[in-house]
């Protein structure tokens, strides 16, 4: 068929992209191993003692720790007000209608650094002092926008009638929701969900503003980049979180190509 | 805040009204609720801050009303020109990355077949790697004794190390494309994905050739997406500060670096708050005359 | 029924107003003199720059105390640190650095600090005590602190280097480095012209921004943190910069060829100091815990592990390794003498000098 000659020009092109996106982190990898404090080549003497040092170091974990744990709270929040907002964009008819979409999607024209002095002036006037759970309303407020683009448009495809057919079928409208729009909707839930993800997890505007005790770990990166010698232990540590993530993607892909 | 809920259904018996007014209330508040609080509050308080004479006095003292940073910025003028330039900078960096996700929405929608997810979640794990790391990397092999030019030098393509590859504005316009175009093929993706494959065999029942196919059902059908896609990209990339900051070099600063500058080395609030608070509104103007131009239904049908 | 919740409240009411009347009138509570310094309890935080959180740079504290909790929230820059403590952040202890302790006093967010209880304080040298006076009361205490110079490739540029117009000499077009920051081209500018750093006129500051200006041609970026810099020179895409000895340390043990200025208007200085807030409650153990930041252990971690130099003078008269002699300039004895202090700034000269360099940034 004519896909599959149209397909290697493509893939050609797909793929070349992915090794570009990948080209820096494969440089980053040598470098972990390199006894250099700065990047250069060639490489002196190969060293372990930078991921050595990262395990010792349990600040850099609890920074990656305090990521994980904003992101994925914060990507929660979003995806779940962004359907919210979705369904109420798709299925209602409203005067305010207008006002609350276009709330939720200014976040995006607002620059980060402004945003976060805003909101610490505003949990500073409230006496709410700055934690991870500001650094996590701050990125919901920013992720909002990425989902409710992607939900919305997924849930614009689908007829409404299916949903009138349910009702008349004697469902309420919470039973509807529930049994027909959303798992309609649920893969581009789970595609928003991995934006928002994206999106907080190493963002680190706001939260440099907004971050307590507890730092994240762009955070916590940004303010080392004022020592060198730091680096290289910096680097072992995103070496690992890739690797981890890529280990986990890849396990993921087994379990499904199982299941298939 | 009156509003008159209405959908269709709304009048059947059974399921219809009441639960249906419920369930709106249940959806509406919480978001309202939210960006009022966390949105609308601190900005409009940035403005009272853009009003302030000075930042002395802190938070407790020191408000007062007044338009001098709006004044001193009109009469310096120096950042008028930067932010057409950002304006114009953002504006290459959306299409080109629309341009150049359009083919990986289009592979991963059509030719990926049941690896689309694994291949998406592939394109997307490079972002979860610190961003100032990877520009780190790149800055090494495009370096004047990095990867890129030794190897050009090797082969006898150049005799000298090309600078032109970084710290000038033209590596941040490239970085920043090259940075989008895996979240610009996102929505696209989802806009491709809602075509029904039924219709290409129509089509080519019909006798269209491939090409046709493309122009005529899924590039229409997928422009929602597009439109998408480069307001997502466009919109944040006006204040854009971060890149600039780790390639641009002396010349490559964009308006977004003098917000920074004025909230993280000035500490100088409210003229940092106005000029926030005029590009906001250049910004906002911008996406009104495209709102108007391009009629939302059409996003959305 | 209603009667019964009104009691209620009643109630409620009077009790909450007796608990306030008590807290109010009670004497306020002092921790005890004559606690072993091995079971005092508390908790302080301290808004710190990202790395001082390390225990390293408060060891002597943690040995001496350690069963008080020391948390640490992170502040970026010297702006960041002076936003969060004006937007009313509760850490007890900050660390900002010359040039801008001025303003902390000016917005009393910054307590005196008593000396008489830091059984250090005398191993402290005056120049560096005068530091942290303002307005004839010492506001901060001196810790961290280091040079600025030029910092350059002997490979790539002949001769010495010997003045600081060198960052602006069109013989090393492309190959020079300055710091992103306004206050810092200004010093710069001053030492070169000889102006009074203290007085600039609004002239020097508009001739000063022309300088700037056209030195951006010859600049091929600004840096931001030392890594930056430390890549841009070992790549050798940069031959002269402006630059902390931190950096020269670094690539000094790394190998690369590099000298550090020292210019005939004398190297920069600055010093990092830290400030107790207005306020606090924790002020003794405040106290207790700068004390121990003057100790040795912590001198000496600050000079091993970021090549930054400590205010205790001991730490620095035991120094023994070469580059680190080297890199603070050990063996010259007056290095001191011939170096400018930052001066503090005033509200004013901040903002002028930052929007000046904001528009060095933004020229066409």
């Amino acid at each position: 068929m004519n896909a599959r000659r149209s397909a290697i020009p493509l893939s050609l092109y797909f793929f070349g992209l992915i090794a570009a996106l990948y080209l820096p982190l494969g440089v980053l990898f040598l470098f972990s191993f390199n006894s250099n404090t700065y990047l250069s080549f060639p490489l002196r003497d190969l060293t372990l003692s930078w991921y050595q040092q990262l395990f010792e170091a349990d600040a850099i974990l609890a920074a990656a720790g305090n990521s994980l744990a904003v992101a994925a709270g914060s990507s929660l929040a979003a995806t779940l007000l962004g359907t919210m907002v979705s369904i109420l964009m798709m299925r209602y008819q409203f005067r305010a209608k207008g006002l609350l979409v276009a709330l939720a999607v200014l976040p995006l024209i607002v620059p980060y650094v402004v945003l976060g002095v805003a909101l610490l002036l505003l949990f500073s006037v409230l006496q709410i002092d700055r934690s991870l759970w500001t650094v996590g309303i701050a990125h919901t407020v920013v992720a909002l926008p990425y989902t409710l683009l992607i939900i919305g448009s997924r849930l614009a495809g689908f007829d409404p009638n299916l949903e009138e057919a349910a009702m008349d079928l004697g469902a309420d409208y919470p039973t509807t929701l529930r049994r027909v729009v959303l798992p309609m909707i649920f893969p581009a839930m789970v595609s928003a969900w991995l934006t928002a993800f994206t999106v907080s997890f190493d963002e680190f505007a706001l939260a440099l503003f907004l971050a307590g005790t507890r730092p994240t770990f762009p955070v916590y990166l940004f303010s080392q980049l004022r020592f060198a010698n730091r680096l290289p232990v910096m680097i072992a540590l995103a070496v690992l979180l890739m690797i981890g993530t890529l280990t986990l993607v890849l396990i993921a892909e087994r379990f499904r190509r199982r299941g298939t | 805040m009156s509003s008159t809920v209405s959908a269709p259904g709304s009048a059947r018996s059974g399921g219809g009204g009441l639960d249906r007014r419920a369930t709106f209330w249940f959806l509406y508040l919480p978001p309202l609720l939210w960006l009022a609080a966390f949105f609308v509050a601190p900005v409009l308080l940035m403005a009272a801050f853009s009003f302030r004479t000075s930042s002395r006095g802190g938070l407790s003292a020191g408000w007062d009303f007044s338009l001098v940073q709006y004044l001193n910025l009109i009469e310096s003028g120096s950042y008028w020109r930067l932010l057409g330039i950002s304006t114009l900078a953002a504006l290459a960096v959306a299409v080109c990355a629309v341009l150049l996700a359009y083919p990986v929405a289009f592979f991963l929608a059509f030719r990926a077949g049941p690896r689309a997810g694994f291949y998406l979640v592939l394109l997307l794990v490079p972002f979860w790697t610190s961003y100032l790391l990877r520009v780190m990397a790149w800055k090494f092999m495009l370096g004047t004794e990095g990867v890129i030019n030794s190897l050009l030098i090797y082969i006898g393509l150049i005799q000298d190390p090309l600078p032109a590859l970084l710290y000038n504005r033209t590596a941040v316009v490239l970085t920043l494309i090259y940075v989008w175009i895996p979240f610009a093929a996102l929505p696209i993706l989802a806009a491709l994905q809602r075509i029904d494959t039924a219709l290409f065999e129509a089509a080519a029942d019909l006798g269209a050739r491939p090409f046709h196919q493309f122009t005529r059902i899924t590039l229409p059908l997928s422009l929602p997406g597009v439109l998408a896609a480069f307001f997502m990209v466009f919109i944040p990339t006006v204040g854009e500060y971060v890149t600039p900051l780790l390639v641009g070099g002396s010349r490559g600063s964009l308006y977004g670096n003098i917000i920074q500058d004025f909230f993280t080395k000035a500490a100088n609030w409210p003229l940092g708050s106005a000029l926030s608070m005029i590009m906001l509104a250049a910004t906002l103007i911008l996406v009104v005359i495209a709102v108007r131009l391009i009629d939302l239904k059409q996003l959305f049908v | 029924m209603r009667e019964t919740k009104s009691t209620f409240f009643a109630a409620q009411a009077a009790l909450f107003i007796l608990a306030l009347l008590i807290t109010a009138c009670s004497p306020q509570q002092q921790p005890p003199a004559d606690v072993a310094p091995g079971d005092l309890t508390g908790t302080l935080t301290v808004l710190d720059w990202a790395g001082y959180d390390a225990p390293d740079f408060w060891v002597d504290f943690q040995t001496t105390y350690p069963n008080v909790n020391v948390n640490f929230s992170i502040g970026a820059s010297d702006a960041d640190i002076y936003a969060k403590m004006v937007a009313g952040d509760q850490a007890d202890i900050f660390h900002p650095y010359t040039g801008w302790l001025q303003f902390y006093v000016d917005e009393g967010l910054v307590e005196e600090i008593d000396t008489s209880k830091l059984t250090n304080w005398d191993k402290v040298p005056d120049s560096f005590k005068a530091i942290g006076q303002i307005n004839g009361k010492q506001y901060f205490i001196p810790w961290d602190w280091g040079f600025t110079s030029i910092l350059y490739r002997t490979d790539k540029v002949e001769g010495e280097i010997d003045s600081w117009g060198a960052l602006m000499d069109p013989k090393y077009a492309g190959h020079i480095s300055m710091w992103d920051d306004g206050p810092g081209a200004v010093t710069v500018s001053t030492y070169i012209h000889g102006y009074d750093e203290a007085a600039v006129t609004d002239e020097q500051l508009a001739a000063i921004k022309g300088e700037w200006i056209a030195q951006r041609d010859l600049n091929l970026f600004y840096w931001a943190g030392e890594p930056e810099l430390t890549e841009g020179m070992a790549g050798g895409d940069v031959w002269v910069a402006y630059s902390w000895q931190g950096a020269y340390a670094t690539l000094l043990a790394q190998g690369v060829p590099v000298a550090y200025a020292n210019p005939k208007e004398g190297r920069n200085s600055w010093v990092g100091v830290y400030g107790i807030r207005k306020g606090t409650e924790n002020y003794d153990l405040a106290l207790k815990f700068l004390d121990a930041k003057l100790g040795e252990a912590t001198g000496n971690n600050v000079v091993n592990l970021f090549y930054y130099g400590h205010s205790n003078q001991d730490v620095m008269n035991g120094i023994t390794d070469a580059t680190l002699k080297e890199a603070f300039s050990i063996d010259d004895s007056d290095i001191l003498a011939k170096t400018n202090f930052t001066p503090n700034l005033t509200a004013e000269q901040r903002d002028a000098w930052t929007a000046m360099w904001a528009e060095v940034k933004a020229a066409p």
